[in-house]
């Protein structure tokens, strides 16, 4: 079943600029979408239409089948949750704790619930030890992972991330999106991510959406994205390094690689493939001190 | 320094005072502002100064801080005792004679002194209860929930907005722009003016994100737990201490 269904979606900001020119979006129960782009390609607008936050000029979303239009707020953020790019914008209350809590306390849950749900969502994003703590505390990296909890304390059935791994550093950035993976695969989250960071999408994303200007330039699997170098070039994007370091070797040196590899696995599997085993090891002896 | 001024890292550590709930805190504290203001010698408040600096020494908090705290609120005191001290009161204590003009100092004026006893006060409380905890006691006695949230929002703001000014005032000194006093003064502006500015774009950032965990309006709060018997005997004989002295400061005899 469409988790959420976007139809020739059209929106214009009040100085005039067309952020989304008929864009069609779809994504399905228990899938991992990224919503690729550059800068004004229209990603965190689509992401706010998405959530209500803002109301598309012409178009229709459908939230599990249902009309946004035709959902009250309380219905509407139980079926999506949205992680800001930057934490300081989520993050208002005084405590992880009391911030956590504050999405099922406006649920008008029983207290003992929202425990429950603070613990779980804490436990979920690894922060259970930070629970007691001032947000204005937290490191970074933190902050981000406790905003993530606040919004999974809501138990959406669709999670929207804009950005999640801005800002952090590399063992933050694996952190956290080995973090969706498994409430992804494991809680059978549907999450869609608006991003312009492509090395890690091709080991995550099952289906990736590129846009520009306001209109989807392809959409498709990590594989029929990044097989495309011009079009992402047009898109003001680009290959994730190990593609293009592989890209470069065939076209320029050129070396039989099959179709891209897009992930560090892959190219290793193809260039071992590529070079003989002995030759390795002939090699390894040579420079053996 | 501005860091220093609203920092909370000493609430956090582990001692007498931290463990108190901070209900009985906050009653001890008005208790004692009333009995200090009120106070018609200067025996108590300055023995309220005392004991606060006492217990932050004790606590080990950096006189540093401790003078930083008391800096800007003292500053405005003594403006308010100078011109109090000239203007009010009818018991003079000297007089002078300045370009024709007689000037006299009166005892009234300086009694405002009393405000060191209880700023004093205050800053115990500050440095031993976190925020936090502070607003939920504030809650804790029906204080309108309004401004309890608005207290939370801006304390909360406090630290995203001192970073933003910090990068802000760096890039500007960066590129020279306290150079001269004219250069500061448009620096200082431009600062300021920016920060006004990006306090409302945050204000609608957080709005949005309050809304899509489904505020309406009203921040909800937890429960408070009951008063352990511990912190009700700490409240009771915190109360009767203060009864006592301000009735010796009063000059109330049994």
């Amino acid at each position: 079943m469409r988790a959420i269904d976007v139809r020739e979606i059209r929106f214009s900001y009040d100085d005039g600029t067309e952020a989304l020119r008929g864009l069609d979006f779809y994504c399905d129960e228990g899938e991992f979408v990224a919503v690729l782009g550059s800068n004004g390609s229209g990603k965190t607008t689509l992401i706010q239409l998405l959530v209500g936050l803002l109301k598309a000029g012409s178009g229709r979303i459908e939230i599990n089948g249902r009309e946004i239009g035709g959902l009250s707020s309380e219905e509407l953020y139980q079926r999506v949750g949205l992680v800001f790019q930057n934490p300081n914008d989520q993050l208002f209350a005084a405590t992880v704790e009391e911030d956590v809590a504050f999405g099922p306390r406006n649920l008008k849950l029983l207290e003992a619930e929202v425990q429950q749900r603070v613990t779980g969502s804490l436990k979920a994003v690894a922060a259970l030890p930070l629970r007691g703590r001032a947000i204005h505390h937290l490191s970074f990296g933190e902050q981000k992972r406790v905003s993530l909890a606040g919004v999974l304390a809501m138990r959406p059935a669709v999670l929207i991330l804009d950005e999640p791994t801005a800002g952090l550093d590399p063992a933050g950035e694996a952190q956290m999106m080995q973090l969706l993976k498994k409430l992804n695969r494991e809680e059978k989250m549907t999450i869609i991510l608006a991003t312009h960071s492509v090395d890690m999408l091709p080991l995550f994303a099952s289906r990736i959406y590129v846009l520009d200007r306001g209109l989807v330039l392809q959409a498709g699997s990590s594989e029929e994205i990044f097989c495309q170098q011009e079009m992402i070039v047009r898109a003001k994007l680009r290959l994730p390094y190990v593609s293009r370091l592989m890209y470069e070797m065939k076209r320029h040196d050129g070396v039989p690689i099959d179709g891209l590899p897009l992930t560090i696995g892959e190219a290793r599997a193809q260039l071992l493939d590529l070079i003989p085993k002995e030759m390795i090891l002939e090699r390894i002896e040579e420079v053996k001190p | 320094m501005m860091f220093d001024l609203f920092s909370d890292i000493f609430t956090y550590r582990n001692n007498v005072l931290t463990r108190i709930d901070p209900r009985v805190k906050l009653v001890i504290v008005l208790a004692a502002l009333l009995a200090v203001v009120t106070s018609v010698r200067p025996v108590l408040p300055l023995a309220a100064f005392g004991l606060s600096l006492g217990i932050a020494a004790a606590l080990r908090i950096p006189a540093r801080l401790v003078a930083l705290r008391l800096l800007a609120p003292l500053s405005t005191v003594a403006v308010l005792v100078v011109i109090q001290t000239f203007t009010l009161g009818t018991t003079p204590l000297a007089s002078w004679e300045i370009g024709g003009w007689a000037v006299t100092a009166r005892a009234e004026g300086l009694r405002q002194g009393l405000f060191l006893g209880a700023l004093s006060v205050v800053l115990i409380l500050g440095i031993t209860t976190p925020a936090h905890r502070i607003f939920q006691a504030l809650r804790g006695f029906r204080i309108s929930r309004d401004w309890v949230e608005i207290a939370i929002l801006m304390y909360r703001y406090i630290f995203v907005l001192l970073d933003r000014v910090n990068d802000l005032a760096a890039a500007q000194r960066l590129r020279l722009g306290y150079r001269t006093p004219r250069r500061s003064l448009a620096s200082l502006s431009a600062l300021a003016g920016s920060t006004i500015v990006h306090s409302f774009e945050q204000a609608g950032r957080t709005h949005n994100a309050m809304r899509l965990r489904g505020y309406s309006g009203t921040m909800p709060f937890g429960e408070l737990p009951a008063l352990e018997g511990r912190d009700q005997r700490i409240l009771v004989a915190g109360l009767i201490g203060i009864a006592v002295l301000a009735l010796l400061e009063w000059g109330v005899t049994p």
